[in-house]
């Protein structure tokens, strides 16, 4: 089976000259050696109107459970305790288990939630609920990394280094991407990994387990130097600098050097600024919560707002690096985790909207993938205390703001909730989507690395137009 | 474009005994063909999925990737019908559609699958098939490299040695001419710095600068090619082809058992190696089969770890995971020993080079036979099999596994098997017979193929990223990527001599990295003139010697120096090089895949969960931060203050004192007169902030 090369070079698609837009300035030498944040932010001209300028994307780590939020499923309480089978016929061990909580429509648009999210539920004519989500495995490692990264190995770039890398910043003192973490997820930091992108497209990663700003931002400001210090060394420093480059004309990579020290004194300050959630006032923090999810929020809002392009909030707590993964006690534990994401997600939607930022905001709400429909006991088979196992072939997510339809149900699983069947959407088609929002094709932007163009959606990915507004 | 209606009437009545099937085919069949499978599976799609047309009756005939997809009167062995039903594949990926369109596929397929529309022409993709080996072989790179005979000198130039004359035989017919060698302060900074990694101490730069003798020079550079810190400093640059690490990017919860908590062995190997300078054949060929060459001697086989570190994935075992694993080592092996990337012919044939599908899972084979092992370090420790039972007690290294010839996998998926290919080498790379990799897993036939002075491709490769590490450019600035899409050589005489003559003087390495500091082309300085800044702005035909920055490693090796504070021993377990008190050589850093230390994340080095073909160069505010900041930097700095007090009394003597210790020169009048307005007491912590400003300059940072 020998396939002609000019043959599969057609089937290529994205081929040539094809690169980011940065990358393309790159390629071309005309950023070569100095491609950097010491640039003014490099906003290129995106490949068409982008309808979102930045992204926030909320990530509840081992993943939530669709037929108990967003995709209710009467036919479980029919068939309660059946056992559907395996794909080699055996029973299932665990039947089918209903939701314990109620659903019911909300907003003009009548988008269907459970009693978990009584917050969210205002905010119904927001969001596209997208039902038929599919991934291609139901484990969490390259579940998390599919995700991500359109790959389920850790090589490949994220998505929000993709887009740093296509859109350059808007706020040169700050990065343009960034992951925020109380600890790390499981995975860890592969999940904001540039890979083989430059590595300032490395989201910054960000510990919520901390207030402090200086806790936030490794090396933000010197213990022991005031800023009138730092101002008197670097006015020093910039007479020597300037010396020592007067007698190198032809090595203008130093000047990239100069600037960048100046860049990194006013970030001192911008940054102190942007990463303080202390400046908020009461009445916001208590409404995004006190707790490390809302905080991861609320830090993530001021973020935006500030420029920065992606924002990545992992739900992640003190003691679980995926939280919402619940093998027992799914109920009660859906209940404590969605009360939590609930009041800070709705208050998220609601301060954005109210800054006029949704509008251009494009947020995103979802797991790795969902849970099964059918129970996973313990040795105990006390139904109270039943889970719900890792779930690929079918699961919801939803997107709100940045020019996507608000109040929109989209795609449906089968009658219990096991597979997607209509309007289905794949991890890549949601990349494309995201993509496409922010104004690339996601088949164009791409990367030449190890003899190729390698591009976040790989050979795969279709925008899903009928969700755009 | 679609035939029209009535042309399509006029087809039907002229084949008048299939007039019904074909008005079944135009109501029923295509027209969702066309609403639905066009898109991706038609002429005018901008990539034809899975190779398979649907839009002309002998593509849809033919197949695609997966063979045919229809059987006509056969809906159950036909794969259109069985993807429809989302029975393997599942098309179209929208959704299914409808079961009355199914069944309306499956009672046209029954009926025979009459197709009406017609043929489309045979576009000259389809005559492409199989490559023109001879041809192939034409390109420069995978032609053998040949010594070309040497330029004539021009007199009026310094020529230190052979290099130079193909260098300026280049510059002079562009009309440039070389720089005029560096002065003393700067060549011996320099070359220390290339050789060793390291800035010479103060007296190094006093006693150079003093020295008479014409063999000044030589002598630095051959004291510097046997000390212990080139085999260091030249370790890293492997370790980078390498994708060194210690752990893996999954590690699940607590559990160790994939990690190589030993890894430090293979790189101590790696140091012993350069620093010996072990003929660079025999440094592959131990790397990929020492287990097999050497069976008795076990301190060689640490030497494994090139391969025997790499990733292993998460649900290892799986099929689909394995195929991954192979594909790292085809990656790694290929791109950082051949210059080729040959991982991309996993799912096809490469797209651009000589390199079919069937050479990957030819080199694939041999690292399906191989198997990773956990040796145990000694007789005592706990074992599970032939492993030992604790990462912890174990030498991360290879043994022999089941040796197999993989079949080719379509388009790179486990499940779908194409032919069995026998173990053998890239067929571009053989000059007839491509040799076969068959004794055993076949690593010790890999490495032999590898290493053949017959291979058009290794020494230049490493000729070449030696080069670079001079120059700051290669002769090729794509270093893993010597195909079609790679870059053309700069000087390809002079890069294909210096191969030839590497692999003659016994593949020494050091021999090598001589030839090139001796020369007049690394020895000139870094001065600009108009005309050639003109002429050539980036120096590709080197006329100067550009100010470079150093990497992480240097430079942070070079502020431990400076403040007396870097401790030389060799060898040993890893330390996190952010901590103020990690004194040791970055070389030493912890290396993660799973959660890479901040500080090196932050200064470019690179993601070693892959080969890195050369480092990429940022400057970033982060980055800055960390020389503003950090308890690392402001410890140095303190250091040196005290130092600087202890030493010298007056404020000039203990400026001139900081600048040697730094810089190896003396203060200007104006640096001088700068710092006797900025620091002016006594004060530690002044100096402090003084010394601190001078180990963020940018004369600490780059190297002229």
């Amino acid at each position: 089976m020998s396939l002609s090369r000019r043959n599969l070079l057609k089937r290529s698609g994205a081929g040539f000259g094809t690169v980011g837009m940065l990358g393309a300035l790159q390629s071309t030498g005309a950023l070569s050696g100095m491609a950097t944040a010491g640039q003014p932010g490099v906003v290129a001209a995106p490949h068409h109107a982008a309808r979102a300028k930045r992204v926030i994307f909320l990530f509840m780590n081992g993943a939530p459970s669709h037929v108990d939020t967003f995709d209710p499923k009467p036919a479980l309480e029919k068939h309660a305790g059946e056992a559907p089978t395996d794909d080699n016929g055996k029973k299932r061990a665990g039947g089918y288990m209903p939701s314990p909580f109620r659903f019911g429509a909300h907003g003009d648009s009548g988008v269907v939630m459970s009693e978990l999210f009584p917050n969210l539920a205002r905010h119904a004519d927001d969001l596209c609920v997208i039902r038929s989500m599919h991934t291609d495995v139901p484990n969490h490692e390259p579940g998390l990394l599919l995700m991500q990264s359109g790959h389920q190995q850790p090589t490949r770039p994220c998505m929000g280094s993709w887009l740093s890398y296509g859109l350059g910043t808007e706020n040169e003192n700050l990065p343009s991407f960034v992951a925020i973490s109380p600890g790390l997820p499981v995975v860890g930091p592969q999940l904001w990994s540039s890979a083989f992108l430059p590595g300032r497209h490395q989201g910054m990663e960000v510990n919520t387990n901390h207030v402090e700003v200086d806790k936030l931002i490794a090396n933000l400001n010197n213990p022991r130097l005031s800023r009138d210090d730092q101002r008197r060394q670097l006015a020093l420093l910039d007479q020597i600098n300037g010396r020592h480059r007067q007698s190198r004309p032809a090595d203008s990579a130093l000047d990239t050097h100069i600037r960048s020290m100046e860049l990194a004194f006013q970030m001192q300050s911008v940054a102190s600024d942007a990463f303080d959630i202390r400046r908020e006032s009461q009445a916001t923090r208590e409404a995004y919560g006190d707790t490390v999810y809302g905080r991861s929020c609320l830090l993530g809002r001021r973020l935006l707002e500030n420029g920065v392009r992606v924002v990545q909030v992992f739900y992640v707590t003190k003691g679980g690096k995926q939280p919402w993964d619940t093998h027992s006690n799914n109920n009660e534990g859906h209940k404590k985790l969605c009360a939590d994401s609930d009041k800070a997600t709705a208050a998220l939607l609601t301060d954005l909207k109210q800054r006029g930022l949704l509008d251009d905001t494009l947020v995103i709400w979802g797991g790795e993938f969902g849970r099964t429909p059918y129970a996973q006991m313990n040795k105990s088979k006390d139904l109270k205390k039943a889970g719900r196992d890792h779930h690929n072939t079918g699961f919801t997510m939803w997107l709100a703001g940045g020019g996507i339809r608000g109040g929109m149900m989209y795609g449906t699983t089968d009658e219990f909730g096991m597979h997607a069947v209509e309007n289905r959407v794949h991890v890549h088609d949601l990349h494309a989507t995201v993509l496409h929002q922010m104004g690339i094709d996601h088949t164009r932007l791409t990367y030449r690395y190890s003899g190729r163009d390698y591009r976040l959606t790989d050979v795969h990915g279709r925008v899903v137009s009928d969700i755009i507004a | 474009m679609l035939p029209t209606r009535a042309s399509l009437v006029i087809f039907g009545l002229l084949v008048a005994p299939f007039a019904t099937a074909d008005e079944f085919f135009e109501s029923r069949i295509r027209p969702v063909l066309v609403e639905h499978c066009y898109e991706c599976h038609s002429e005018s799609a901008g990539v034809i999925q899975a190779g398979l047309r649907l839009d002309a009756a002998n593509k849809m005939r033919e197949g695609g990737d997966s063979g045919s997809v229809i059987v006509p009167g056969d809906p159950e062995a036909s794969l259109l019908i069985r993807s429809l039903r989302y029975e393997d594949i599942e098309m179209p990926p929208s959704g299914p559609l409808d079961e009355k369109i199914v069944r309306d596929f499956e009672a046209w397929v029954k009926k025979g699958a009459v197709d009406p529309r017609g043929d489309a022409a045979p576009s000259d993709q389809d005559n492409a098939d199989g490559i023109d080996w001879d041809a192939a072989r034409e390109f420069w790179s995978f032609r053998k490299p040949v010594e070309h005979p040497l330029p004539v000198r021009n007199p009026e130039w310094t020529a230190a040695n052979w290099i130079d004359q193909f260098v300026q035989a280049r510059l002079d017919a562009a009309g440039l001419k070389p720089n005029s060698p560096a002065d003393r302060r700067t060549l011996i900074r320099r070359v220390t710095f290339d050789l060793t990694g390291l800035p010479p101490t103060a007296d190094e730069v006093e006693d150079f600068v003093a020295d008479p003798s014409p063999d000044a020079y030589e002598r630095v550079v051959d004291r510097l090619l046997s000390s212990p810190q080139q085999g260091e400093h030249w370790t890293r640059l492997w370790l980078d082809v390498a994708r060194y690490a210690e752990d893996q990017a999954h590690i699940v919860g607590k559990n160790d058992s994939l990690t190589y908590p030993n890894a430090y062995f293979y790189r101590d190997w790696a140091v012993s190696a350069f620093a010996s300078d072990m003929p660079y054949d025999d440094f592959v060929r131990m790397q990929l089969a020492a287990d097999v060459i050497a069976p008795d001697d076990r301190d060689a086989h640490l030497a494994l770890g090139f391969l025997g570190l790499g990733p292993k994935y998460y649900r290892r075992g799986a099929p689909e995971v394995m195929a991954d694993e192979w594909e790292d080592r085809i990656d790694t092996v290929t791109r950082g020993l051949l210059g080729l990337t040959v991982a991309c012919a996993r799912c096809h044939d490469h797209k651009y080079d000589p390199i079919e599908t069937e050479d990957y899972y030819a080199l694939a084979g041999v690292f399906a036979g191989t198997e990773m092992f956990n040796r145990p370090i000694d007789d005592t420790v706990k074992k599970k099999g032939p492993n030992a039972e604790k990462p912890q007690d174990a030498e991360h290294i290879l043994r022999e596994g089941k040796p197999r010839d993989l079949n080719v996998m379509i388009r790179g998926d486990v499940n779908r098997k194409g032919d069995v290919v026998p173990r053998r080498f890239l067929t571009v790379l053989s000059s007839s017979e491509p040799r076969k990799l068959d004794n055993g897993s076949g690593r010790v036939d890999l490495a032999e193929a590898i290493v053949d002075t017959g291979n058009p491709l290794t020494a230049r490769v490493i000729v070449n990223r030696v080069w670079r590490q001079f120059t700051g450019a290669g002769f090729v600035e794509t270093p893993s990527n010597f195909g079609v899409l790679g870059e053309t050589p700069s000087h390809p005489e002079l890069l294909d001599t210096l191969a030839v003559r590497f692999m003659r003087e016994g593949w020494s390495l050091k021999w090598l990295q001589r030839e090139i500091v001796l020369s007049a082309t690394y020895q000139q300085g870094g001065g600009a003139s108009e005309v050639a800044m003109q002429l050539d702005p980036a120096n590709r035909l080197l006329w100067r010697m550009p100010a470079r920055r150093l990497s992480i490693e240097a430079y942070r090796d070079a502020v431990l120096s400076a403040a007396d504070r870097l401790e030389r021993r060799i060898g040993g377990p890893s330390m996190e090089p952010h901590v103020a008190d990690s004194t040791r050589r970055t070389l030493y850093s912890k290396i993660s895949r799973l959660d890479l230390n901040p500080l090196l994340a932050r200064f470019d080095f690179p993601d070693p969960n892959a080969h890195s073909a050369k480092r990429v160069e940022t400057t970033t505010p982060l980055q800055k931060l960390f020389l503003m900041n950090s308890e690392f930097m402001n410890k140095s700095a303190d250091t040196i203050a005290r130092r600087t007090l202890d030493t010298a009394e007056s404020l000039p003597s203990r400026i001139e004192f900081l600048y040697r210790e730094l810089f190896g020169r003396r203060p200007s009048q104006s640096e001088v007169e700068w710092a006797e307005s900025y620091v002016s007491t006594d004060d530690a912590e002044a100096w402090m902030r003084y010394a601190q400003v001078l180990l963020i300059s940018n004369e600490m940072l780059f190297v002229d």
